[in-house]
């Protein structure tokens, strides 16, 4: 996803994005899974940081797309010629789009532990890529088997040790970690994080 | 009894298995499919709001394991473990980092003894059967944690290969804290040598080594450590980023550990505390002493805070005056 699909979106959210352009990312939303995606961790942001936590919000978001969808001209034109069972699916498929939205959005919501300080840090931690399918099964678990998944907050303050040099500690740990954990720990070092890895002073050996 | 009582009764007879399952087993089952499976795989590692798929190939060959974890992220990093060497390929930043704990065979040992006493802070429990949408019918057990100062685990372990493929980490009050789960799992007893051949281009890369300098040397211990927690091993050790060797401490409780770093003070950098979180595993910083101690490990903050703040220097023995 690029950039500008992203300032797309945001400004969509909220309400700052003009028509024509917004018609364009309707039609996007519809075929594009990683998009509808992106759009409902963009409201989950959106949502909590502006009422923190408050799942109406969410709500409100999923039901601006959905009025976005019925403004949308072109669309109700291209809807009417359509055969009479197409037009119906076109339209389901909008409106699924604004309910994946809203049931994404306050589902993620609805994870956030009670009393929890919502900052935006945490916050972007949570929205950032929780598949949505795996919180909905744990939202609705299928039997009891199931608990709760819950993904605390990435950090609960400021980085009290840089991440170069917790990723350093943390390879030198990997080889005592529990069996049941090692993966976990091994992951994280390798994970898409942004953090650099801490480098020691010229003169190491180079393996050959 | 009623009809309708003696119809429940026999039904629920019916209904159960032939004979009670149990949890140990199953993890008896599981480590040592563990041990001694060559398979190749893909999973999801989610925690602390982020997801991550990785790619891992592992091979059991002559004694030796061979694992290579590779993040599917596209950042073309990669962890490679030979027995007790691993390099993690940081190709985004143009270096490799070697840690390698010469002569320590028991590292990345087996899972403990969970019927022997091995791990007296935990209760393993049998869940039940439940079918995966991935894998089919799994069998489900849970070791709990007996206080606040480990994390607990729920493994489902797939009923033909006894393999873990899905496993979530819970806090003392249930809260999932990471899960991961396998999305593809295939056996191979032929994995070639060259699966565990890094994509980067080693000889692009910087080169940074870590290792254990000298075993037992530390001076410094733990004066507090939580019920259970034992020191199992001590050593100085070279880590990058740092100017001089650091003290490496690790603690056990048989299954969770802790590594406390114990760094002398670099002039004119500020000390580092309080908590920072790197996926499962957390860590505590803190200035004991003049020294920056920092404990690291898959346990809740508070178990790493507590072995922290009470560590302290070792007394030196006084020389003997007969000497």
């Amino acid at each position: 996803m690029t950039d500008r699909i992203k300032e797309q979106l945001s400004a969509f959210l909220d309400g700052e994005l003009p028509d024509p352009e917004s018609a364009l990312l309707l039609k996007r939303l519809e075929r594009d899974d990683e998009l509808r995606g992106a759009l409902s961790r963009y409201s989950l942001i959106g949502a909590v940081l502006r009422s923190d936590g408050d799942v109406p919000a969410a709500r409100q978001v999923a039901a601006r797309v959905s009025a976005a969808i019925a403004r949308e001209p072109a669309r109700a034109a291209r809807l009417a010629w359509l055969p009479r069972p197409e037009r119906f699916t076109r339209a389901a498929a909008g409106f699924a789009v604004a309910a994946g939205v809203a049931v994404g959005a306050v589902l993620l919501v609805q994870q956030l532990p009670a009393g929890d300080a919502v900052t935006p840090e945490a916050t972007m931690a949570r929205a950032e890529s929780p598949p949505v399918q795996s919180v909905a099964e744990e939202v609705s678990p299928p039997d009891a088997l199931a608990e709760p998944y819950v993904t605390p907050p990435a950090g609960d303050a400021p980085a009290a040790i840089p991440p170069a040099e917790l990723a350093n500690f943390l390879i030198a740990h990997y080889g005592y970690a529990s069996p049941l954990v090692r993966r976990s720990v091994g992951a994280g070092l390798i994970s898409d994080d942004p953090s650099q890895v801490e480098v020691a002073p010229p003169g190491d050996a180079p393996k050959p | 009894m009623s009809l309708r009582a003696a119809t429940t009764f026999l039904l629920g007879l019916a209904a159960a298995p032939a004979f009670a399952e149990s949890g140990q087993e199953w993890l008896a089952r599981m480590g040592a499919a563990l041990n001694n499976s060559s398979y190749v795989g893909e999973f999801v590692c989610e925690s602390a709001g982020r997801s991550e798929r990785l790619a891992i190939t592992h091979r059991v060959r002559d004694g030796v394991v061979s694992e290579r974890l590779v993040s599917l992220s596209g950042n073309g990093r990669e962890l490679v473990r030979e027995n007790d060497e691993v390099v993690v390929y940081l190709p985004d930043q143009k270096l490799a980092i070697i840690e390698r704990r010469w002569g320590r065979s028991d590292l990345m040992g087996a899972l403990p003894n969970f019927d022997g006493g091995a791990t007296p802070w935990y209760r393993v429990e049998w869940v039940g059967r439940e079918t995966l949408d991935d894998f089919g019918p799994a069998a489900v057990v849970a070791v709990r944690p007996l206080d606040g100062y480990r994390f607990g685990y729920k493994l489902w372990i797939d009923l033909d290969t006894h393999m873990p493929v899905r496993s979530d980490l819970s806090d003392h009050n249930g809260r999932v804290v990471e899960r991961l789960r396998f999305t593809t799992l295939r056996f191979d007893g032929a994995i070639p040598d060259s699966a565990f051949e890094p994509a980067a281009n080693r000889n692009k890369l910087r080169w940074v080594r870590q290792a254990p300098q000298d075993d037992d040397a530390p001076g410094w211990r733990a004066a507090q450590v939580p019920p259970g927690f034992r020191l199992s091993m001590s050593s100085l050790q070279s880590v990058a980023g740092t100017g001089s060797p650091v003290s490496h401490l690790v603690y056990s409780d048989g299954l969770a550990t802790i590594s406390v770093f114990i760094q002398t003070p670099v002039p004119g950098k500020a000390p580092a505390r309080g908590t920072t979180r790197s996926g499962v595993a957390s860590a505590f910083s803190t200035v004991v002493e003049g020294h920056q101690v920092t404990a690291v490990g898959e346990v809740p903050p508070q178990t790493l805070e507590y072995i922290a703040t009470g560590l302290r220097p070792a007394p030196v023995a006084a020389p003997d005056p007969r000497d």
